[in-house]
């Protein structure tokens, strides 16, 4: 009974610790971009644009900016805000889940690593609407779908150019407003 | 004894009391009693010479010289005034004048545009008299205004008149106020020499990719050494200069200067390499790693672990140039200029394709000081990538290091016929120039004829790359390339050959042992461990017995 006891704790842990493991890969993926930094965010703005749902786009944020103001070199990073009423309006509205306020506007992040490989990082936006009900999780399963379609680049379409944040906005690049996010 | 230690403590904490009220106070002396100083000697604004209504540069320069009287001597007998540089190993002629590169690729039949970037007025052409000494340009490094400009079509001549420049764009430079730059002369800024280092290839950070003008004011983030809030060097606190010469150069490179740190003012030989002030021992703040780091000076440039990547800014560096699209219309059969998404210069009608791209790891390649360059007229082999200059050096020579590079890749016209690159007539508004008239054969025949050399009649284009060493964007010391991003399978360092690289080279042999030793390591261990054990329940009393 014993050895029965110790063995299914031990199976238990070895499964938390696994868990743990995996969970930040799980949550997060990271895929490598063909293009330039600036490239690769403008591409994937013209799609955010285009994809329609009320997809639009709620800024574009440089984080690396007060890192360098503090005297370290950092390699770049750009994080692109898009927002869709259509589906952040059901969960805002939601007093159970409306803390996934925290999660919104939905970003993608686009990077640059020591590798002089550039980089796309998006949240798993399936995993985790699974995790809190199926209101969540049925909106968060079209919220994957189209940013799959973000993530599509046509190589025969030149480079558009990147949509910059407008002067004395908060760093959104504008047009957000009007999708009322 | 009480009061005898009372009175002590009020004593000491009198004497305290006192050395901080002295350390606050501040009495002033004569000398702040005196009108504040100047940083020069000479307020050149109070010379009557120069307060006058100047026509043209070399007017500026003759009153110059009424007090600068060897100035413009000393500036021709150096490469800014001459383009020209003769290799001392082989007498070879290089410089701007001589040699041919993939970006515009040479000023001969170009001059009245690629003088802009000449410390001189007036060469447009063979013609041009390197001896006139007015005809030396002092306010292109001196001017502290910010406002002299001198553009491309003006054979080095400063704006004389409002003009709308580039031609078509609706934006307008003004004409330069002589009189006020020539009041406020200074000893050379980043500014001064960024106006044409940063805009190299006709662009800013086109060239290099270690200068651009966001090293005119940087951050520490992007050069510790040029950082404007804190150690803020010019130019020439490295590029020492005297008598107008000023030193360090890529035809002159220092690649792996050894000895201790020279005090400025001593006679220093390689004055703007890193070495020149930090020796080549300069990690000690580290005990535990200052002797590792150490070693690696006599295989790495400083610059290939601080600075680890380059171009590091929004502005960026030109990667490749491809002439040979160079002359497609657009949709419309009229000349287009394409830009790519960060708006840099992705083609151009005129020039061809373009790539660019910042943050850029450089690659890495073995120099020892002495380098190679294609001139005008050089025999090439089109069946391989012509390398527009070789930099020397191996694992086995005790001079060279490993430099990170930026390599700038392009293809260019050469004569499939004679073999060698093509001069080509590109600047000017007259019908052989190619940006003007977008005829290959024209172009070629006129820069040719300039050049006085042979052309078969044929051309073509070949794939070329050239090579320029990254030594300015030194990060902090915490950014430095770390140990892995070398010590790894294809790492910074794979292509790097000559040296065993431990974490990248493996040896069966010393692997095996190794694995064995750390098997039977495990083994002994197990052993020893178990027999412990078995001592140990051996020891054990049989249940029941009771104690005596």
């Amino acid at each position: 009974m014993l050895k029965l006891i110790t063995g299914i704790a031990l199976g238990v842990i070895l499964s938390l610790v696994a868990v743990w493991q995996m969970a930040g890969s799980l949550m997060f993926e990271e895929r490598v971009s063909p293009y330039t930094v600036e490239e690769t965010v403008a591409r994937i703005q013209q799609n955010i644009q285009a994809a329609g749902n009320g997809w639009a786009l709620f800024g574009l944020r440089y984080p690396t900016r007060p890192v360098e103001a503090e005297g370290v070199s950092v390699l770049p990073v750009m994080a692109i805000e898009a927002c869709s009423p259509k589906y952040s309006g059901p969960i805002l509205k939601d007093d159970k889940v409306r803390f996934l306020s925290l999660l919104m506007p939905c970003k993608i992040s686009v990077y640059k690593k020591s590798d002089g490989k550039v980089y796309i990082g998006t949240m798993n936006a399936g995993l985790i609407g699974k995790l809190f009900g199926p209101m969540v999780g049925e909106t968060m399963e079209h919220v994957v779908a189209d940013q799959k379609k973000f993530l599509e680049f046509d190589a025969t379409k030149p480079a558009p150019p990147l949509i910059l944040p407008k002067a004395g906005g908060e760093g959104g690049a504008g047009g957000a407003a009007a999708g009322g996010c | 004894m009480n009061i005898r230690r009372m009175a002590l403590a009020a004593s000491l904490l009198a004497g305290l009391v006192a050395f901080g009220a002295r350390a606050e106070l501040s009495v002033p002396s004569l000398a702040d009693k005196l009108p504040k100083v100047a940083k020069g000697t000479a307020d050149h604004s109070k010379f009557k010479e120069l307060q006058k209504t100047f026509k043209s540069g070399p007017e500026v320069t003759k009153v110059c010289l009424s007090c600068h009287t060897d100035a413009a001597q000393q500036v021709q007998h150096t490469k800014h005034w001459t383009w020209e540089v003769v290799d001392p190993a082989t007498g070879k002629k290089l410089g701007k004048k001589n040699i041919i590169n993939n970006y515009c690729t040479t000023p001969i039949s170009n001059e009245k545009d690629c003088m802009a970037c000449h410390a001189g007025y007036g060469w447009k052409d063979k013609t041009f008299d390197f001896t006139r000494e007015e005809n030396v340009d002092c306010l292109i490094c001196h001017d502290s205004t910010g406002t002299y400009r001198k553009l491309p079509g003006d054979a080095g001549h400063p704006v004389y008149e409002r003009k709308e420049f580039p031609a078509g764009s609706g934006k307008f430079v003004e004409a330069v106020d002589l009189a006020k730059v020539a009041q406020g002369v200074a000893m050379p800024s980043r500014a001064n020499c960024g106006s044409c280092h940063f805009f190299g290839a006709g662009g800013d950070g086109t060239k290099h990719g270690d200068l651009d003008s966001s090293l005119k004011k940087p951050g520490k983030h992007l050069d510790v050494h040029m950082d404007a809030k804190g150690l803020n060097f010019s130019c020439v606190k490295c590029h020492k200069t005297v008598d107008h010469f000023v030193s360090g150069s890529r035809y002159e490179f220092a690649a792996s200067r050894t000895g201790p740190p020279v005090a400025r003012g001593k006679y220093d030989d390689e004055p703007a390499s890193c070495q020149s002030c930090h020796g080549d021992k300069p990690h000690h703040e580290n005990p535990l790693l200052m002797e590792r780091l150490n070693v690696h000076t006599d295989k790495l440039a400083c610059q290939t672990c601080h600075i680890p990547e380059y171009a590091r800014d929004s502005i960026g560096t030109e990667k490749s140039w491809d002439w040979s699209t160079a002359t497609k219309m657009g949709p419309d059969g009229k000349p287009m200029v394409v830009k790519d998404s960060a708006g840099r210069r992705a083609f151009d009608s005129k020039k061809g394709n373009f790539a660019w791209d910042s943050f850029l790891v450089p690659e890495y390649r073995w120099f020892n000081g002495k380098v190679e360059f294609k001139t005008v007229g050089e025999k090439i082999d089109p069946t391989k990538v012509v390398e527009i200059n070789h930099f020397e050096g191996s694992a086995s020579d005790p001079a060279a290091r490993i430099w990170p590079f930026k390599i700038h890749r392009g293809k260019q016209a050469y004569d499939p016929e004679l073999k060698n690159l093509l001069v080509v007539h590109t600047a000017g508004e007259d019908d052989t120039a190619l940006w003007h008239n977008f005829d290959w054969p024209k172009a070629i025949g006129k820069g040719m004829e300039t050049a006085g050399l042979p052309w078969s009649g044929k051309y073509d284009f070949v794939a070329t790359e050239m090579s320029w060493p990254i030594t300015h964007m030194v990060a902090p010391k915490g950014d430095a390339v770390r140990c892995a991003q070398c010590h790894k399978n294809e790492g910074r360092l794979a292509g790097i050959g000559g040296i065993w690289l431990p974490g990248r080279d493996r040896n069966g042999l010393v692997d095996t042992v190794g694995w064995v030793v750390v098997a039977l390591t495990l083994l002994g261990t197990l052993i020893h461990g178990g027999i412990r054990v078995c001592v140990l329940c051996r020891k054990k009393k049989p249940e029941g017995m009771k104690q005596p």
